[in-house]
């Protein structure tokens, strides 16, 4: 009996080894082997290891680790340049800052984000000890608590946890910043998000602009309850994109009406979407909404056994690598969904932009809140953003004044003089005070935004109240220029 | 940014090349860090007073800020030096370069090593003089030059003389500030 069952142990560890040693280095399915969970957003691409570890299952330790630094940059990176990275790589890459590589090696993200670890895992796939500062500012001239008579009592574990500095971003924190915003009054109220004001003022042309007359689509489509007012409502219309312009493969678009309907798709692709709407469609392929259509996820491994010659087609199916879907869906979220969210929606451009009407404010607010259940999203529809919100949309408050989930998690950006919605939503939340400058300011005072985006409480119940934490940074600023004033310029 | 990288892609072409040299025809190390700090030094020289002098002091269009781009205004020419270092060092291990100084406004721009202190004590006290030596830093042994950086218009002087954490009030035009570490692996 007892020879029986350590053969059937044997039997199984070695299908166990065959199995894992296929899956690592010819196809299949390797989430099933060994390895902790991914972070939050990393888990939405688990199925194409290649994405993080590069395509060699035989590098050695230290060329694998290059190989998944390498990666990490490839998708981060223009994060990092924008964010004005405190502590970039490059800067550290310095071969004077040697004596730092073996406290902190700030050459590479693995020093501080380590993934399939989720026993040590914090806010920010950050996976060191929360002191980590003091491994490089607590000697010498980089000891902060000698330099600063302001923190000379202050514990490590609070460097980055009160509000007051980040490892990457300080763009709303640095000192010079906080004294140019020190002792501002609070905007006046109604105060109004300057360029969502001037993005819903934005002049629309009439030249090309299409009546009902104007559309061409096939009359079961033009017999679609609501479509055609919809799009004569929509942006569409009035900048001349007809129906075909979406429902038509591009190379047919230009045909005669006649033989352009032939080729009529009832439910286009959102790619179609993007032809047009290029730097939206840049952004949301960086936020966790639309990241699965990032460029930089791997693609399946090649296998012989696609062709079915050396293998039978049964395991053909069993050696095939998974295909990253090519959306995120509400039941795979890890985050709160309603209950009552259909699991197998996935996010696109129409999940919360209608098909052809224009409805930002659905967009703006309902579209989140139809999936999303957690404290913050509850609390909002009894917040003062969502008073403010509404009187906007009654058209009692001037247009920008309202404040929907749109306003603070996609902002609006002015680039090279125009005015776009970001969709990347993650871009600002991580860490918070990221915020500060592309949102808060417009409507509250830097002191009082530090303070709220530091009380945890106050978040959850969406901002209702006053902050119930205050961040010294601002009041040790001013202590310190007063100390130590520049004297005035000769 | 787009001029930056352009500036540290032509810095780091002739880096590479100079390097590549010192290797293949036996060029002195010496002759490498002299050569590549006559590039650096130009082209800060040439923004100094082609960019900033021009569009700041003698037309009035622009201003020169530490926060230029908050302030929409240009990078003082220490930023710029630095920024384009860094980029060099993004695309090449095969040398480094700094700007430091033994009283710098920012603590990070402070000697980090003994032949860095060394380096500056020396071209702040011998007028003229470069500084050469070797190190091993991080487990490699770099060949390290050391040169003198002149505070050369009144600009230079008034920042740092003015500015809040500078550990120096007394600097003048003329004076040692600081120098240019220029650094490469010796393997």
């Amino acid at each position: 009996m007892v020879q029986r069952l350590m053969q059937a142990v044997l039997v199984v560890s070695l299908l166990g080894a065959v199995y894992m040693i296929v899956t690592m280095t010819v196809a299949g399915d390797r989430r099933l082997l060994p390895g902790g969970q991914t972070t939050d957003a990393h888990h939405q691409l688990e199925m194409a290891c290649e994405t993080c570890h590069g395509k060699s299952v035989f590098a050695g330790a230290e060329a694998a680790e290059k190989a998944l630094n390498k990666n990490c940059r490839q998708c981060h990176e223009d994060e990092l340049k924008a964010a004005r990275d405190s502590h970039s790589r490059k800067r550290f890459r310095n071969p004077r800052m040697a004596q730092y590589w073996d406290l902190l090696d700030a050459r590479r993200c693995t020093s501080c984000h380590i993934e399939h670890r989720p026993e040590i895992t914090r806010a920010g796939a950050v996976t060191v000890a929360m002191d980590f500062c003091v491994a490089c500012h607590s000697e010498g001239e980089q000891d902060i608590r000698t330099t600063r008579a302001s923190h000379a009592g202050l514990d490590f574990t609070t460097c980055a946890s009160a509000g007051c500095h980040n490892f990457h971003d300080n763009q709303a924190l640095f000192e010079d910043f906080l004294l140019a915003h020190a002792g501002r009054p609070e905007p006046v109220r109604p105060a109004v998000h300057a360029l969502s004001a001037r993005y819903l003022a934005r002049p629309v042309s009439a030249d090309k602009a299409l009546g009902r007359e104007d559309a061409v689509a096939p009359p079961h489509a033009l017999a679609e309850p609501g479509a055609l007012d919809h799009w004569v409502e929509s942006g569409h219309a009035p900048a001349g994109i007809n129906c075909t312009d979406c429902h038509v493969p591009r190379p047919a678009r230009d045909a005669p009406d006649t033989e352009a309907l032939t080729h009529w798709i009832d439910v286009p692709q959102m790619g179609v979407c993007m032809e047009c709407h290029k730097p939206q469609a840049r952004t949301f392929v960086l936020g966790r909404h639309g990241m699965r259509q990032h460029p930089r996820i791997a693609k399946p491994r090649n296998t012989d056994s696609e062709s079915g010659r050396a293998v039978p087609a049964w395991m053909v199916r069993w050696l095939r690598d998974p295909t990253v879907p090519a959306a995120m869906t509400v039941g795979e979220a890890r985050l709160p969904m309603h209950a009552d969210a259909d699991p197998s929606s996935s996010l696109g451009c129409s999940t919360c932009h209608r098909a052809h009407a224009l409805d930002m404010a659905r967009a703006a607010v309902n579209a989140c809140a139809s999936c999303h259940d957690d404290a913050h999203t509850r609390s909002y529809f009894d917040s003062p953003h969502h008073a403010l919100w509404l009187r906007e949309q009654a058209g009692e408050a001037p247009p920008g004044s309202g404040v929907s989930c749109a306003s603070c998690h996609m902002p609006k950006l002015e680039y090279r003089g125009q005015v776009r919605t970001n969709h990347n939503q993650n871009d600002n939340l991580r860490p918070n005070e990221k915020m500060i400058r592309s949102v808060c300011l417009d409507c509250h005072s830097l002191g009082f935004s530090l303070d709220a985006l530091a009380d945890a409480a106050l978040i959850r119940q969406n901002f209702a109240g006053r902050p119930r934490v205050h961040v010294p940074s601002i009041d040790w600023a001013i202590a310190r220029s007063l100390s130590n004033p520049e004297p005035p310029e000769n | 940014m787009r001029k930056i990288a352009a500036i540290a892609g032509i810095m780091w072409g002739i880096g590479a090349a100079m390097t590549g040299a010192a290797a293949s025809e036996g060029m002195p190390y010496e002759k490498v860090t002299d050569m590549l700090y006559q590039v650096m030094s130009a082209n800060r020289e040439v923004y100094t007073r082609v960019v900033v002098q021009r569009l700041t002091v003698d037309a009035k269009v622009l201003t020169a800020s530490e926060h230029f781009e908050d302030d929409a205004a240009l990078p003082l020419p220490s930023q710029m030096f630095r920024f384009v270092a860094e980029e060099v060092l993004d695309n090449t291990e095969d040398f480094s370069y700094s700007l430091l100084s033994l009283h710098p406004i920012n603590k990070k721009n402070g000697p980090a090593t003994d032949l860095e202190r060394q380096g500056l004590e020396h071209v702040a006290n011998a007028p003229g003089e470069n500084f050469y030596g070797e190190e091993e830093l991080g487990g490699e042994r770099y060949f390290s030059a050391v040169y003198p950086d002149y505070a050369v218009v009144e600009a230079c002087v008034q920042c740092h003389n003015n500015h809040k954490d500078s550990p120096r009030k007394d600097l003048s035009v003329g004076e040692v500030m600081g120098g240019v570490v220029i650094r490469i692996p010796l393997d």
